[in-house]
């Protein structure tokens, strides 16, 4: 079955923001349209939105959690991962107090995931040592 | 930016200072292109000659890191010669006769000699940016991107304040983020020194009300940038480190001074897409998704609250960011980080940040809404400071031209000007794994004036080493007269030869940002 | 617009016809979509007419995944014309395409300098006349050969290399493409080489070129790129007898090179 739709986006590079339609097909992104009815770009595109879908799906996406063991970077579960995470947070924080952490946020990830991590920083740390790249 | 990305092709003069608008920017260059095609006057004030300033109507080739210097000259002339807009003065702003004498100092001709721009050409810039109707000021990070970043932006707003032309239809202030949510991630207090929405940390109410909605105690004192936190590891402050989608490996300043802090950390936590150079460091690698394979909302340069949307299913175990934080918070014993959805989570947002209250995900399905939009009935606030500034009055705020951090000497006698090449972006992890993008250009360059080549008898094409007083690299030289003779250009999206190896940490003493784009650099043919 | 939604229902229900490219309104804005019998719902959303987009490009597309589909298409005047050369240069099969026409108003028509609004047969819509525009085209041959350069090459200078035009033209079918060729146009510079990167282009739209103006509405420096192909397309049209998505039968005159007719005398 033959299955092509577009989804309505915004281009993940640079701070215009211009409107773009990813192209589907059969659960993988097959290309970009510019969007025609977003007011910033009107159908418009730089070279880079245009090809916004192309490192999607790059061989080189990391699919796994890895952890390091003896040295090397192995891939585990979600839970392993995350509980070591909690473990050594934890030991970190009670031994050196919340201002022995801080958080890197970042200007690609979304509104929301920063709000999140702001807020992960903050209220479950309880610290204020977040920042992200804005100066960089 | 106070105006809106539409705005600017309205204009009847744009002043383009420290923005390399149509390789950072295209999009918004192009509005810039149509603005001069419907009679607007362009200025660009730039170190390079770069491709907007080659269409400009007056292109002013400053001497790297004068900026201030520039503003202060125009509004020197500005003023002595009665073209500021004396309505707007009296009514909106305070402080004008403080800047009237401070200003007295820069002459033509002092400024001229400073920044190296013809007198009469200043002359002409100052005309044409006061007596348009109307003037929209256009920066980027050649302007933050220094030691005296703050001082550049004061000195524009004392520009714009003076002219009359701000906070009107395509006139006003407008700083260009380079990343795509720059203006969200610090919206939402991403950034160590204040709460979402620019609430201080000092204010009682606002922290009673974070307190009560998040069930905590919150810290009072305001944290650490990044580039303090990188000095702090090395002294043992900071222990455990969270990066989520960054990859400081090529992105900070002095490199090895980067690595040699990571690998000190008790823990380094990377959420990230791509293996990068930080991943290669890391304790344990969260895999993260791209934007298309999550909700959410960016926050485009001018203000605009735009959502994004899932288009695939997460590759392999990947799981949204958003998601991952949950999970880890959930994993540390957190009661509160129960979301089913991102617009869940923007609903927290608008019930706590005055600026997004009227926003949600429903009324911007079809197209964003521009904070402020203080309630569900408010409209999109397309251009900012329209009947009065944040604080009521705009304060002029005098600035001294101060020379940059690190300027040429005899042992490295060229200045060193980073930024972006028109085909990648950021630090290439995306870019660099586009096809398209990369059939463009994938390697790193040097650009060198055509005069100090044939000084130095470098070749076009011909491998060159830089070296300045953290590191080298060896990258290709293309001779080319759009940076001047003395001053040298590195595009910064190249990991194998960073440009970051070779940059100052020197740093803003207000805002913390390092001085990428002024160091000193030797240059020599490798053999 | 009812006879159009009942005949793609009739197809997609009962004729032979997986899935019909047409244009779906979808929170405000009108984007391209595959409609097909699974979600045969998604018909009350289909919108004609609301914003262009290269529909025939993005079937061909679809196409090229599959093989042997047999596809709809909702056709306005521009998209059945570029239906006609994608024949005609064999990238699509006639008989596998069904067009579903759709004729254009005469505003549709004016906004568009459309040289024909409307399909062969159509479902909705009026026919209308076409709008011919050689404005753009005789103010520059009215200039001196200096000065036209003069104005192409300030033009070309604006080009940011987006490959818009080349990414969103229905005609632009090739698999690779000669203005990715490094040791043809060097790459990574902005402006792209002038002006060799919009003649490479302009030549191969010669006898391609339906003159639907995508590309220049795609153009992010508002460089007047239609007014150039219109240039060459009217030279083919005046050397050849040959008008692409206009002239319906024969091959287009540039595709006789590969037959050795014109060949041999020039010694390939
Ligand atoms: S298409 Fe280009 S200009 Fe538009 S947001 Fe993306 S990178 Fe920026
Ligand atoms: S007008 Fe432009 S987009 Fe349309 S067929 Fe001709 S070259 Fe292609
Ligand atoms: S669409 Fe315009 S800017 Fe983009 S490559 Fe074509 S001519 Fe250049």
């Amino acid at each position: 079955m033959i299955d092509y739709r577009t989804v309505y986006t915004i281009c993940p590079f640079c701070g215009t923001g211009c409107g773009i339609l990813l192209e589907v097909m059969n659960g993988r992104l097959e290309g970009v349209l510019p969007c025609k009815t977003n007011p910033v770009n009107q159908g418009k595109l730089c070279i880079k939105g245009w090809s916004a879908h192309e490192f999607v799906h790059s061989p080189d996406r990391l699919k796994k959690p890895l952890v390091r063991k003896d040295g090397r970077l192995e891939e585990v579960e979600w839970d392993e991962a995350l509980s070591f995470i909690a473990s050594r947070l934890k030991a970190i924080t009670q031994a050196y107090g919340p201002d022995s952490f801080g958080a890197f946020s970042s200007a690609k990830c979304t509104t929301e995931e920063n709000y999140l991590l702001q807020k992960f920083t903050r209220a479950v740390i309880g610290t204020n040592n977040i920042d992200h790249c804005a100066r960089l | 930016m106070t105006n809106s990305v539409e705005e600017l092709e309205d204009a009847a003069c744009i002043l383009i200072i420290g923005s390399n608008t149509t390789v950072a920017h295209p999009i918004i260059a192009t509005r810039i292109f149509r603005a001069r095609e419907k009679g607007a006057k362009i200025i660009v004030v730039d170190p390079r000659k770069t491709h907007i300033a080659s269409y400009a109507d007056l292109y002013l080739a400053e001497k790297s890191g004068t900026d201030v210097a520039v503003i202060n000259g125009l509004l020197h002339i500005i003023i002595k010669e009665g073209w500021y807009d004396k309505e707007f003065v009296e009514k909106r702003t305070e402080g004008f006769a403080v800047l009237k004498t401070f200003i007295e100092e820069y002459t033509p001709a002092r400024v001229s000699e400073i920044t190296g721009i013809p007198e009469v050409q200043l002359r002409q810039a100052a005309e044409m940016f006061a007596k348009a109707k109307q003037s929209s000021i256009v920066y980027c990070m050649g302007i933050t991107q220094h030691t005296v970043g703050v001082d550049n932006v004061l000195s524009l707003a004392n520009l714009s304040m003076a002219t009359g032309h701000i906070g009107k239809w395509a006139s006003g202030v407008n700083p260009l983020r380079g990343q795509n949510n720059v203006q969200g991630s610090t919206d939402m207090a991403a950034i160590p020194n204040v709460l979402p929405g620019y609430q201080s940390l000092a204010d009682d109410a606002v922290i009673a009300k974070f307190e009560t909605a998040w069930g905590v105690t919150l810290p009072r004192k305001p944290g650490l940038t990044i580039m303090e936190m990188m000095d702090a590891i090395g002294t043992g402050g900071i222990r455990a480190l969270y990066v989520m989608g960054e990859n400081p490996m090529v992105s900070d300043p002095d490199i090895q001074h980067v690595k040699k802090a990571l690998e000190s950390l008790e823990l380094l936590i990377v959420q990230d897409i791509f293996p990068t150079e930080t991943v290669a460091l890391a304790h344990v690698v969260l895999p993260g998704v791209t934007f298309a394979e999550k909700d959410g909302t960016f926050v485009s340069t001018d203000r605009r609250v735009q959502r994004i949307r899932k288009a695939i299913e997460p590759i392999g175990e990947a799981r949204p960011d958003w998601q991952i934080i949950c999970d880890v918070a959930h994993a540390m014993g957190a009661p509160d980080f129960d979301y089913a959805s991102p617009s869940e989570v923007f609903d927290e947002i608008a019930s706590l940040v005055p600026l997004f209250a009227g926003i949600s995900y429903d009324r911007i399905a079809e197209n964003g809404i521009q904070w402020p939009c203080r309630t569900k009935e408010a409209p999109s606030t397309v251009f900012m400071h329209k009947d009065t500034f944040s604080k009521g009055l705009g304060t002029f705020k005098p600035v001294a031209y101060k020379a940059p951090a690190e300027l040429p000497d005899e042992e490295y006698p060229f200045i060193l000007i980073t930024g972006r090449d028109a085909f990648h972006y950021h630090t290439g992890s995306m870019t660099r794994r586009s096809k398209s993008l990369t059939g463009q250009i994938n390697r790193c360059y040097v650009q060198i004036h055509p005069a100090d080549a044939k000084k130095l008898r470098i070749k076009a094409g011909q491998l060159t080493r830089l070296r300045s007083r953290r590191g080298a690299i060896e990258v290709e030289a293309r001779i080319t007269p759009i940076v001047q003779s003395g001053s040298v250009f590195v595009p910064f999206h190249f990991a194998e030869t960073a440009a970051n190896v070779l940059t100052n940490p020197a740093l803003d003493p207000v805002v913390k940002i390092p001085e990428f784009k002024i160091c000193a650099v030797k240059l020599e043919k490798v053999a | 617009m009812d006879r159009l939604r009942e005949g793609i229902r009739d197809a997609l229900t009962e004729g032979p016809v997986a899935g019909v490219m047409g244009l779906i309104l979808d929170g405000g804005h009108p984007r391209p979509h595959l409609f097909t019998k699974g979600r045969i719902e998604d018909l009350d959303r289909l919108v004609v007419g609301e914003a262009r987009y290269p529909l025939a490009a993005v079937l061909l597309k679809v196409l090229r995944n599959d093989l042997d589909a047999h596809l709809g298409i909702v056709a306005r005047g521009c998209d059945e014309r570029a239906i006609l050369e994608l024949v005609r240069n064999v990238q699509l099969n006639g008989e596998r395409v069904v067009v579903f026409g759709v004729a254009c108003s005469s505003e549709q028509a004016s906004a568009c300098q459309c040289p024909q609004p409307y399909p062969s047969s159509h479902l909705s819509g009026e026919r209308v006349a076409p709008v011919s525009d050689s404005e753009g085209l005789d103010r520059l041959d009215r200039l001196s050969e200096e000065e036209r350069l003069q104005y192409w090459m300030d033009q070309f200078g604006k080009c940011i290399k987006c490959y818009g035009c080349r990414n969103i033209c229905p005609m632009c079918f090739c698999t690779t493409c000669t203005l990715d060729e490094d040791d043809l146009i060097q790459t990574g510079t902005i402006p792209p080489e002038k002006p060799i990167f919009h003649l490479i282009r302009a030549f191969h739209m010669a006898e391609r070129c339906i003159d639907c103006g995508l590309c220049e509405a795609a153009c992010p420096s508002g460089i007047p790129l239609r007014t150039l192909y219109k240039k060459m397309r009217n030279v083919v049209t005046t050397r050849f007898g040959f008008t692409p998505g206009i002239t319906k039968e024969g091959k287009g005159p540039l595709q006789y090179l590969g037959d050795g007719k014109f060949g041999e005398q020039e010694g390939h």
